[in-house]
């Protein structure tokens, strides 16, 4: 390091990876082997008080080599793209794209599998997914404030909201000229070190091929997670409401997950066994989730950390789609790592 | 009566031999006052909480009161300052406090994982030349140019220092 400390711009470059096995009762996405994400994410402090971050990623595409013109094999995607000027701790304003500050999941773990103690994301939050918005194209105030040990964080946020797909972004522009906005905001309390709760509430107005009318999106959420591994906890809710403008009534849709893990102390502490119980309620009459399936699913794995930077992870799921559907099951396995 | 003797003596010397090793006090690791959180000398601060130490090194508090950003130096693993760093504040293995500053970098939270140094005087040097910076050395190895902060009231050999 320079005497005067660092020198700018300090690229540094990180990448994630993963393949997985799955094979289930009646098939939903990829059987047998897969490829998962190669993902690379890049940070480079510009100053010392302006940041650059970006996230890579490279998905093997299922239809490779066909239509017009051909799908290529890989599709690349700028997951997050943010630049950061940071005041100090309480003031931080950025802009760009990134992983909605709407829920726990999705700003904890991002598109690294290794950092996930789980092979999958909980389904209210996975990628392509329409529950919650993923991503969000615009700009976002955070800092966190001491309290007293209570150490608050917040997030408030103003972005292009949904796309006419809403499982995208409105990555190169607003659709319907209704900006999104978002506050978020939890604790993590010195006197539980390791604990964090908190909760966030999210606002847009989707404009989607399948209603004639707007349809306003209020989302509200809460989360309370135990960081530590000896146990690990976590629990998310979040309630989405949707109002066709001029409709009689609104609809409420509901998920949550909750997920425990205890890194097992004997055998280098290498072992970490896990549950997840999931749940997807959607309202009969969401025209906007009229293509969101109906979850009940529990996931029962292990995850063995064969060194300090790569895993393998282990599970069974059993489901259900709703009322009176079929139950599925399967077995998954996953590799990852990072590099 | 020659062999028998033999049979004897030379088991019961090689008793002796290991009742000798084995007995004779073992070197004690020296008694030492602790391990010291050193700043640079302008870091206006002279006391921190363990609790805000920990918020430090696990890089959720990143500026001091000044402006400044808080730049980490930290030993390599196996070294004792860090190891002391890693179990007695974070109340971590190495492998969750290594992935703990992956996830801090993946979130988009922080540019800068710790820097590694790999000797105390190397610490010492950088914590003398870099404003805002923070280092974990042995108490005793403290010289001039650098600042040594009070962990919950307590300097290293006192009465309660945590840093041990």
């Amino acid at each position: 390091m320079p005497p005067g400390g660092d020198t700018y711009p300090n690229l540094k470059i990180v990448g994630f990876g993963d393949v997985d096995y799955s094979d289930t009762k009646r098939p939903e996405g990829p059987q047998g082997f897969s490829e998962g994400q190669f993902v690379l994410h890049m940070a480079s402090a510009l100053s010392p008080r302006v940041t650059f971050f970006a996230e890579l990623s490279f998905t093997a595409e299922p239809n490779a080599g066909t239509g017009t013109p051909p799908a290529p094999s890989y599709a690349a995607a700028v997951e997050r793209m943010i630049l950061r000027f940071e005041k100090n701790d309480q003031l931080k304003v950025s802009f760009g794209r990134y992983h909605t500050p709407i829920n726990y999941w999705n700003t904890a773990f991002h598109h690294g599998q290794w950092l996930q103690t789980t092979i999958e994301r909980p389904e209210m939050i996975e990628f392509g997914g329409k529950f919650l918005p993923v991503h969000f194209v615009g700009a976002l105030v955070e800092g966190a404030i001491p309290a007293s040990g209570w150490n608050l964080n917040y997030q408030a946020g103003l972005g292009n909201g949904r796309g006419s797909d809403i499982a995208l972004g409105g990555d190169a522009g607003d659709i319907n000229g209704n900006r999104a906005w978002l506050v978020n905001s939890f604790v993590k309390p010195d006197w539980a070190y390791g604990l964090e709760f908190g909760g966030s509430y999210y606002k847009d107005l989707l404009t989607i091929p399948t209603s004639v009318s707007n349809i306003g999106e209020h989302i509200v959420s809460a989360h309370v997670a135990w960081t530590r591994e000896d146990p690990e906890f976590i629990a998310e809710y979040a309630g989405v409401r949707h109002e066709a403008v001029g409709a009689a009534a609104p609809t409420w849709s509901h998920a949550y997950y909750v997920q425990g893990a205890y890194r097992l102390p004997q055998f280098n502490r290498l072992w970490k066994p896990y549950y997840r119980f999931e749940h997807i309620d959607i309202a009969a009459g969401d025209v906007a989730f009229a293509t969101v399936p109906m979850l009940d699913g529990s996931t029962v794995g292990v995850r063995y950390d064969a060194t300090q930077l790569a895993a393998l992870k282990f599970e069974y799921r059993t489901w259900t789609r709703g009322p009176g559907t079929a139950r599925n099951y399967g077995g998954f396995f996953q590799v990852c790592f990072t590099f | 009566m020659r062999n028998t003797h033999r049979l004897v003596l030379v088991p019961l010397a090689l008793l002796l031999g290991l009742a000798v090793a084995f007995l004779r006090p073992m070197p004690v690791a020296a008694q030492t006052a602790g391990i010291a959180v050193v700043v640079h000398p302008d870091v206006a601060v002279d006391n921190l909480a363990l609790t805000e130490l920990r918020r430090m090194l696990l890089g959720d508090r990143e500026f001091w009161p000044s402006g400044v950003r808080v730049t980490l130096l930290l030993r390599a693993p196996i070294a004792t300052e860090r190891d002391v760093a890693v179990r007695s504040v974070c109340e971590m293995t190495e492998a969750q406090f290594r992935q703990h500053w992956i996830a801090k970098v993946f979130r988009a939270e922080t540019p800068n994982s710790p820097k590694i140094v790999y000797s105390a005087e190397m610490a010492l040097d950088q914590v003398s030349r870099v404003p805002g910076a923070l280092t974990f050395v042995e108490a005793s190895a403290v010289g001039k140019g650098v600042k040594v902060l009070k962990i919950d009231g307590r300097l290293p050999g006192q009465a309660g220092y945590p840093l041990k």
